[in-house]
């Protein structure tokens, strides 16, 4: 029973020594890149992780640990800037979107029999998707807590009006970053909940990677999101390019 | 699944909602995702480089199999593979494409190389395995690469140590398939310990005393198990196995002048035993050092208070009092203060089992003179049936990562160990032999 499993120490001494240096390197660049890039939202510093996990991979089995620890820590460092944000943004944008959205509306307007469709309201957008997803009864939504936010610039119910073509890539994207996401079931008894911010580009392609806006305190279920969402590329083109928000919130579902 | 989880779930999930404040990006709506489409990864292994298709095949198939046990990995079928069957070399790829893994709907590939080395001066030679593991949705990014070294005859284990390591890199806590869970079997005829695999593989006898012996129970370093044992004077008593030269054999024999001990667990620390013992014709749970001293009473009432089972911090102990008129689930503290009673529902609750993670308490249920097992987490918010079955399902016991509960189930006839993950629906059988197998303990992360 008592096993002798030596992984090689020398070997790993090299090793360790060879990637010390390379992450130390990897450290300054990142560093110095932070500095110089204007945007520091945009620079997750993933990368420079990675070959730290490789060289730290010890005979135990904690290896992968270490690395779930710095991963989510960075991440939470750069939503502090962005939490303070969102607060005016939506008041500001939430005008902006409807103004946006009959921009966008007037093409495909013209040639379909659209004009029928209604702006829907994001409450009844979500209660169809829940009715899609088989559940009866509407919880209290967060978003009716996210419309906290909004009501300080004057919102009424949630306020958010979507135009039926963003509904529909809600409705799409979703669908299509679920048959990526794998969830192992242990994970699914927790109440985890995590927020990314996603950069689309036109065609739907993810540039660079989801970036944690709000950690679910569980670094592995963040994982298994932000890994979905790199699965998922690309995604249906989104109706305009840039910054997309996805929630990730496991129900019943089996 | 089962309506119950569902509820359960959804309780969970609305209460979560309540707590969580939205932010919108920009004013846009967020994609809202509730449902994984799946709940397995799947993992494409190549045939590692360096050594006979038949062996590279075995180990593949082995490390396949130890990634099932997780109920976490599906192995792909290697017919389907775009890329290459076999590792090229760990060091130099030039072919290597991801996209060949994207396509075929890998999450995880494994790559790896086998070699056999000599030891210097010794004529044996030792397998040195290595492997890493590439992460598909990210660009194949490289999660972990390590190197197991052991004899020929070590090829099962290092296949399941490389399976384990592949689930903590996905996962966050390795898999269990290196572990071991004991339990008690009636197949010599009276009730023995016994020891296998977790996966149920290499079963092995432990105690050959032909008495009753029951209750086994590792001790958390995994180099023990205490169990109980009628072998003298046909009274219950606590008895120790040892493995790597501990000191096996009665252990406690003095206490209490004596009084009979009907079963014993470790604490976290491995320092303190919570004891179940006869006191004034009740049994009563003390805690006691390893070493026999300082014994403390916890439960003092005419009543049974019995199934102790420990918090992971070891400040809390979960067990069955008839305080109430029929056995129900009870907290204390592990001074014996603070008592409260956990279940409510169902008239007879027994053997509770706090999982490592401290989220839950498995424990088994009567209903209808059949027992299934049940989860409530400590604040007795969310409680509901696991594994519920016309015949009986007894004795849970989790897994060191808290994915998986072992436990015993007469639903094939006899009864037998099976285990569960946390969805429920997803029943193994471990044992295959004659006779009853129960009171699985599943045992701590190896070595």
């Amino acid at each position: 029973m008592t096993v002798s499993l030596d992984p090689l120490n020398e070997v790993r001494r090299a090793e360790m020594r060879r990637l010390l240096l390379f992450s130390t390197l990897g450290h300054v660049l990142v560093l110095g890149l932070f500095f110089a890039l204007p945007n520091p939202s945009s620079a997750p510093a993933l990368p420079g992780i990675i070959s730290v996990d490789l060289v730290s991979a010890p005979p135990g089995a904690p290896a992968p640990k270490p690395k779930a620890a710095p991963k989510p820590k960075p991440q939470p460092v750069p939503p502090a800037p962005p939490k303070p944000k969102p607060p005016p943004k939506p008041v500001a944008k939430k005008v902006v979107l409807p103004t946006e959205a009959p921009a966008a509306i007037p093409k495909p307007k013209p040639a379909p029999a659209k004009p029928k469709e209604k702006e829907v309201e994001y409450d009844d957008l979500l209660d169809q998707l829940r009715a899609e997803a088989g559940e009866e009864e509407p919880p209290p939504e967060p978003v009716k807590t996210a419309a906290a936010s909004p009501v300080e610039g004057g919102g009424g119910r949630t306020g958010v009006r979507v135009p039926p073509e963003v509904a529909a890539w809600l409705r799409d994207a979703r669908i299509h970053v679920r048959n990526a996401w794998v969830l192992p079931p242990g994970f699914r008894l927790q109440p985890l909940e995590a927020y990314v911010a996603v950069e689309l580009d036109a065609a739907g392609n993810v540039i660079g990677s989801p970036r944690i806006e709000r950690s679910s305190g569980n670094p592995w279920y963040d994982e298994s999101v932000t890994r979905a969402i790199s699965k998922a590329s690309p995604l249906p083109a989104p109706p305009q390019a840039g910054r997309w928000d996805f929630v990730f919130r496991p129900e019943d579902s089996y | 699944m089962n309506p119950f989880l569902s509820a359960a779930l959804a309780a969970i999930a609305a209460l979560a909602c309540l707590l969580s404040p939205v932010a919108f990006a920009q004013g846009k709506p967020p994609v809202i995702v509730t449902d994984p489409s799946a709940r397995v990864y799947r993992v494409a292994i190549q045939r590692f480089a360096g050594t006979t298709e038949d062996a590279s095949a075995r180990l593949r198939e082995k490390i396949g199999t130890a990634l099932e046990f997780s109920s976490l990995f599906r192995p792909l079928d290697p017919i389907a593979f775009l890329g290459a069957d076999q590792t090229p070399s760990l060091d130099e790829d030039l072919a290597f494409a991801c996209g060949d893994w994207s396509q075929i709907g890998a999450d995880a590939l494994v790559q790896g190389e086998i070699r056999s080395e000599t030891k210097l001066g010794i004529g044996k030679s030792d397998l040195v395995v290595e492997f890493r593991v590439r992460d598909v949705a990210r660009s194949c990014r490289k999660l972990i690469r390590k190197r197991y070294r052991g004899g020929p005859d070590k090829e099962s284990e290092i296949a399941k140590r490389i399976a384990d390591d592949i689930v903590g890199a996905f996962t966050g806590s390795r898999g269990v398939s290196a572990t071991e869970i004991t339990f008690v079997s009636s197949r010599p005829g009276n009730r023995e310990i016994f020891v296998m695999d977790a996966d149920g593989g290499n079963v092995r006898q432990a105690t050959h005393n032909k008495s009753i012996n029951t209750f086994p129970s590792w001790a958390p370093d995994g180099r023990s198990i205490v169990y109980t044992s009628y072998r003298e004077k046909r009274r219950p008593g606590l008895f120790l196995l040892a493995r790597g030269g501990g000191s096996p054999g009665r252990i406690l024999g003095g206490l209490m002048g004596g009084a009979p001990q009907y079963r014993a667990v470790f604490d976290p620390e491995g320092k303190r035993l919570a004891v179940v013992m006869s006191a004034n014709g009740a049994a009563e749970i003390f805690t006691v050092r390893k070493d026999g001293k300082r014994l403390d009473r916890l439960t003092e009432n005419r009543n049974i208070d019995i199934s102790p089972s420990w918090s992971p911090d070891g400040k809390r102990i979960a067990y069955v009092s008839d305080r109430s008129g029929a056995p129900q689930i009870y907290l204390m503290d592990s001074d014996g203060s603070n008592t409260r009673r956990l279940t409510f529902q169902g008239a007879y609750n027994t053997h509770p089992a706090w999982s490592p993670d401290g989220r839950w308490i498995a424990y088994e249920s009567r209903l209808q003179g059949q027992f299934d097992i049940w989860l409530i987490d400590p604040d007795g918010a969310v409680n509901f049936p696991l594994v519920s079955h016309p015949r009986s399902d007894e004795h849970p016991s989790w897994s060191p990562d808290s994915r998986l509960l072992a436990f015993s189930s007469t639903r094939r006839g006899r009864a037998d160990i099976f285990v569960t993950d946390l969805a429920g629906d997803n029943i193994r059988r471990l044992t295959r032999s004659a006779g009853d197998n129960t009171n699985p303990s599943w045992g701590p992360y190896g070595k």
